[in-house]
């Protein structure tokens, strides 16, 4: 009998007729379909499309340009560097929130949550002013005695990176925390009474329960960082070009538009590719 | 060892929460001070820096702009989106899920492809106003926020309330008006903030489709930034900082914060 | 039509030929029932039967492709649901989340248009009537099981419906408070005297809170009777199966005469009333409190005990029995003898008069 309860009566799908409650979908989807599906598929057509018809030049010149190849690998580099730091950084925490009680939870989930929605240009404007020369660390440091002239830091890779993960941090704790969150506590409870050292408990029982989270995390901040502009253009402008910048310069600057083509076209590919990966380990990890 | 794991966990978090506030907290001194760059520790107080945006071209315009786009683009995908959630989780639609991984793909997309496709795309179509173009923009960005919400909280919606509603009395809309919708409101409000600010916050994308009169915040903000970095921008950052606070609290006081947990 | 004037004079709820399709599937087919004014009926089966669907129709939450419904001789097969006054309890209760105990018993009386200063008192009537008054501020979401089976009858019943419905409304309850509640909520409504149609795939719940059992299957009314005639005189196997347990064997007619049978069975050979020609092939079927051990009744079979199991009041004997297949053997003492056990030998005796014949499947 529960199956066919009265509040959702077993209606086997008609086998012809349409469900009219089924066109409720057809103005999101046509609008998604032409505003957002199809300039995709013209811009990956316009990527093979060169003077005279079909070229994968566009393709030989980023692929076969040491440069591009060069950019290619920054992006991926700074992707798995923010990835790896805001991981480490926001597991540990995400757990913290998670097992934090009443008051204390809401008032330390919305420190977490606020920075998520403050205006990136104004993070990345906020950091430039904790890196400068004058600014607040070299200021603390100097008060502090750690050093005794004011070090370099903004245009460098680790100012990079740190930015990065500043901004790329709350996508990370956020998944994990609510995977965390809705886990039994008495799951590890049950495993000690089988004699499980702490250890053991954490990474035979916790750790593996929480990678649905993690997954989410990690494809969430990588997709992300992979694809950052604005931050890498505001803490290292034309020093560290990534796909995203290679791309506005193409369109913006160069009106080269295979070129630009190609590397969204590339950026696409691992976009695809992540999202894609996250979604079959999902699968995998729920399947269990 | 337990207590270990829990020391690490707690030290972790303290460190994240600094962490993340750091660059935010910083600007508010120094929208203060009385020097023109950004000095730390700031010297003096004043509110010059204040008085001085509305004399920034285009500023408080293009913060109007935004506003506005941000309001339609969030109005337009909670009315497509919803409709879209009701029909995914109350109809019988074929491809159901490949339809609902379409509807949210838009916020896995790296934000420049898409500004780009759709910069080509207007080209193509002729479509050179801005306007029109931002707004369309928009709301492809902000869709996938009002999905995830919607669809989340429409699925935990227990249809037999209505029919309840109908046994009591109510005609089917009524029913759906005074049952269905308190009861997803929560989704409502988190999905439209998210949509608000995603689109409020959107550089990527607008980048592509803003022309010499029409610029959103985010896009006006960094030009300023190139041209002439002074602690202006450090007040106009205070200001949306002040904003955001309290939009949240508004929201936490509406819907309670845990419940937008669910990015 | 004159069938459905004679039902309709019948009863204070009827329903007449009504039939249901869902796609291919048949879930309602010509189902005619007649309840009187105050009677309990429990719409008892499987999942799938269309007990939940027959609910609905009636309630308006569906309707019937054909058919006719009506309530004190009013014909409602065509009005919405809101204008019927039919009250219904939930599954899951169905309560507003959103609102608080005493907001969820006045939300019928608002949507009806009954004023404030009106509808209090009746509240709180509603309150007192379930024994929640000290509740009345609460969230729905703070309230235990059963408290909450009690909001969702006063909300049902304030409106002072013509019928209650009531799909499975005690599912969500754990088996000692569903006890409590089902004698509770039986006793409530005769006091309140209204018409009430339970759904409910529990025979021993529709035993306990019904004045008649419709058994169902397959859209159809299998048999409709008082619980102790469906126990002690099912119409067929399947409501002999359905409600409580019995031995049950197949066999062949070797003799017919006069009104009685017998029957050769794997186990010997039984007598019992019945009309079936000779060499039908049948089932025999007694119930388990009908059966002694020993000699003292015409029918005796010899069989092997596999299992004991001790019920407290009594003690249920499972036989082994020679050939797989359709044939159960069960058997409830009121105390077990000495020395019997699993693999003991035993002659099981019965009154021709409490064994049952049906035509095998």
């Amino acid at each position: 009998m529960s199956a066919t309860a009265l509040a959702a009566p077993a209606t086997p799908a008609p086998a012809r007729r349409l469900d009219p409650l089924a066109l409720l979908a057809l103005p999101g989807l046509a609008f998604l379909g032409v505003v957002f599906l199809l300039p995709l598929l013209l811009l990956l057509w316009s990527s093979i499309r060169g003077a005279e018809g079909f070229s994968l030049q566009g393709y030989v010149r980023v692929l076969g340009d040491p440069y591009y190849v060069g950019v290619i690998g920054a992006s991926l580099q700074l992707g798995l560097v923010t990835t790896l730091g805001a991981l480490l950084l926001g597991y540990p925490a995400a757990f913290a929130l998670a097992r934090a009680k009443g008051g204390w939870q809401v008032l330390l989930f919305a420190l977490v949550f606020l920075p998520l929605t403050v205006s990136i240009i104004v993070k990345s404007f906020g950091w430039g002013i904790v890196l400068r020369r004058d600014g607040i660390l070299n200021w603390a440091m100097l008060n502090l005695g750690l050093i005794e002239r004011p070090v370099r830091m903004i245009f460098t890779e680790g100012a990079l990176y740190a930015g990065m993960i500043n901004v790329f941090l709350p996508f990370m704790v956020l998944p994990i925390y609510s995977v965390v969150r809705m886990m039994d506590p008495r799951l590890p409870d049950a495993a000690a009474t089988l004699g499980a050292s702490p250890w053991f408990r954490f990474t035979r029982v916790t750790l593996p329960l929480s990678l649905p989270g993690v997954v989410a995390g990690v494809s969430l901040v990588f997709s992300l960082a992979v694809a950052a502009y604005v931050t890498p253009s505001l803490l290292m402008g034309d020093r560290y070009m990534t796909m995203s910048m290679v791309m506005a310069k193409a369109f913006l600057n160069l009106r080269d538009w295979q070129l630009g083509a190609a590397m969204a076209a590339v950026l696409l590919a691992v976009a695809a590719f992540v999202v894609v990966g996250a979604s079959v380990l999902q699968r995998r990890l729920g399947g269990r | 060892m337990e207590r270990l794991g829990l020391g690490i966990a707690w030290t972790a978090l303290v460190l994240v929460i600094l962490f993340l506030l750091l660059p935010i907290v910083v600007v508010i001194p120094v929208s203060f001070t009385e020097a023109t760059v950004f000095r730390f520790p700031p010297e003096g107080f004043s509110l010059q820096w204040y008085a001085k945006i509305r004399n920034v071209d285009g500023l408080l315009g293009a913060l109007w702009l935004s506003a506005r786009i941000a309001a339609l683009a969030t109005a337009l995908s909670l009315l497509l989106g919803t409709l879209c959630a009701i029909a995914l989780v109350r109809g019988a639609v074929p491809g159901a899920a490949a339809i609902t991984t379409f509807m949210v793909s838009p916020l896995m997309l790296p934000g420049l492809v898409l500004g780009i496709a759709l910069l080509q795309a207007a080209r193509e179509v002729g479509l050179r106003d801005a306007w029109w173009s931002l707004l369309l923009a928009h709301v492809v960005i902000t869709m996938p926020f009002v999905m995830r919400t919607v669809l989340g909280s429409l699925s935990l919606f227990d249809f037999a309330m209505v029919d309840a509603a109908r046994t009591l009395g109510c005609s089917y809309p009524v029913a759906l008006w005074r049952v269905l919708v308190p009861n997803i409101l929560p989704g409502f409000v988190s999905g439209a903030l998210f949509a608000f600010i995603a689109s409020f916050d959107n550089y990527p994308v607008s980048m592509f489709l803003v022309d010499v009169r029409t610029k959103t915040l985010p896009i006006q903000l960094l030009n300023y930034l190139e041209i002439s970095p002074d602690p202006t921008l450090a007040a106009v950052s205070t200001g949306l900082i002040g904003l955001t606070v309290l939009v949240l609290i508004l929201c936490d006081r509406l819907v309670g914060l845990r419940r937008m947990a669910s990015i | 039509m004159t069938g459905m004037a004679a039902l309709q004079q019948a009863g204070h709820l009827t329903v007449a030929g009504a039939s249901k399709r869902f796609g291919a599937a048949l879930v309602l087919d010509d189902l005619s029932l007649a309840v009187a004014k105050g009677e309990f009926v429990s719409l008892l089966g499987p999942s799938g039967c269309g007990k939940t669907t027959l609910l609905r129709c009636i309630a308006g939450l569906l309707r019937p492709d054909a058919g006719h419904i009506s309530v004190a001789g009013r014909d409602i097969t065509t009005l919405p649901a809101h204008r019927r006054n039919v009250g219904v309890v939930f599954q899951n209760y169905a309560l507003f989340p959103h609102l608080t105990v005493a907001e969820n018993i006045a939300f019928g009386l608002r949507a009806q248009g009954v004023s404030k200063s009106e509808s209090a008192p009746r509240v709180a009537e509603a309150l007192a009537l379930v024994r929640m008054t000290e509740h009345a501020g609460k969230p729905v979401t703070a309230l235990s099981g059963g408290q909450q089976q009690r909001v969702a009858v006063a909300r049902a019943l304030v409106v002072r419906p013509s019928l209650l419905l009531l799909d499975e409304p005690f599912s969500a309850l754990d088996r000692k408070l569903r006890e409590t509640m089902q004698v509770e909520l039986k006793h409530l409504l005769r006091e309140v005297g209204i018409t009430a149609i339970f759904v409910t795939h529990d025979q021993e719940e529709a035993l306990v809170v019904s004045d008649r059992i419709a058994v169902m299957n397959a859209g159809r009314i299998e048999q409709l009777a008082d619980p102790a005639t469906l126990y002690g005189r099912p119409a067929s196997l399947y409501v002999l199966d359905f409600v409580g347990q019995s031995t049950r064997l197949a066999g062949q007619v070797t003799e017919a005469a006069g009104g009685m049978l017998a029957v050769q069975t794997a186990l010997g050979p039984v007598r019992a009333p019945g009309q079936f020609a000779p060499g039908s092939r049948v089932v025999v079927a007694v119930r388990p409190e009908a059966v002694v051990l020993g000699e003292a009744a015409e029918n005796r079979i010899a069989a092997r005990v596999r299992e004991v199991s001790f019920l407290g009041s009594r003690t249920q004997l499972h036989l082994d029995l020679p050939e797989e297949g359709e044939d159960r053997g069960v058997v409830e003492l009121p105390r077990l003898p000495e020395g019997i056990g699993p693999g003991s030998a035993v002659t099981l005796a019965f009154r021709e008069a409490d064994t049952m014949v049906f035509p095998a499947p």
